[in-house]
């Protein structure tokens, strides 16, 4: 084999491939890495709200027997949980 | 479209944009990956599926001192010699694991080509698929390989003489 036969063995393009398969995989992969952000974030929520679940349960067992227990301040922490919680759902649903 | 302006697209988080430009190199990206698993197709596709994503995710950062294409084969090469740096030694089989020949002529000689590479180096590989098959110029795949043009040039020397040689029968 002389050098210009080689060359032009070397030189011969390479198997073209079909690209759809390819393309939905990697537009697939795309969508999971653009999600990884809204992931991290609902993550972060359910650990946010697993505290303040906690915090509410020790300051409601505080409260229940004292005299200066504000009867608005149970159900105003139960709706900001609950605003919590949607937030992190609404998180989570935005991945899928 | 032209590569600058869906580059530019892209840079701006237009998927369909880069959606086109995959589409456009995607086939020559994985017949280099191809070419440097040594014929393992999946393996192939998988590092080619990383180096678009890994494109995707710093295509902001691509100043277009090359061509997107030449940015792109930098970025697979990459991915594979990190795929090669954790694979265990005695996976390092120098065989061609693709298609056998079946045919005659110019498909035969294709697989005879391609087990004469697989016994190349993986630089002298890259060198000579994108040197050749891919048709960059010599400073173009110096940058892709990130060597140095010497480095490269005798390269490309290297792996066609070794290849010449195994071609005609001979033991590199």
């Amino acid at each position: 084999m002389n050098d210009a036969e080689l060359d032009t063995l070397l030189s011969t393009p390479l198997p073209e491939r079909d690209a759809a398969d390819f393309s939905i995989a990697l537009m697939e992969h795309i969508a999971h890495d653009a999600a990884r952000p809204a992931r991290i974030a609902s993550w972060v929520m359910v650990g946010v709200l697993f505290v303040i679940v906690t915090a509410a349960c020790l300051f409601g067992a505080s409260l229940a027997g004292s005299a200066i227990a504000d009867p608005l301040l149970i159900p105003t922490i139960l709706i900001g949980l609950t605003l919590l919680l949607s937030y992190a759902v609404f998180q989570s649903a935005k991945e899928v | 479209m032209d590569d600058s302006a869906l580059v530019s697209r892209a840079a701006a988080k237009d998927v369909a944009a880069f959606s086109m430009l995959a589409r456009q190199h995607q086939s020559k990206v994985r017949g280099l990956l191809m070419r440097l698993t040594r014929g393992n197709h999946t393996l192939a596709d998988d590092l080619s599926q990383e180096t678009f994503l890994e494109a995707w995710r710093g295509i902001g950062n691509f100043r277009g001192d090359s061509a997107f294409a030449t940015w792109l084969y930098r970025i697979a090469y990459s991915r594979f010699l990190m795929h090669a740096r954790k694979r265990k030694p005695d996976d390092q089989l120098d065989e061609w694991e693709g298609e056998t020949a079946s045919g005659e002529g110019a498909a035969h000689a294709r697989i005879d080509l391609e087990r004469a590479m697989a016994k190349l180096s993986a630089p002298e590989r890259a060198a000579l698929t994108l040197c050749f098959a891919l048709g960059l110029s010599n400073t173009e795949a110096a940058d892709a390989l990130e060597m140095p043009l010497g480095t490269l040039k005798s390269h490309v020397l290297r792996g066609r003489e070794k290849l010449k040689t195994i071609l005609e029968g001979g033991t590199p």
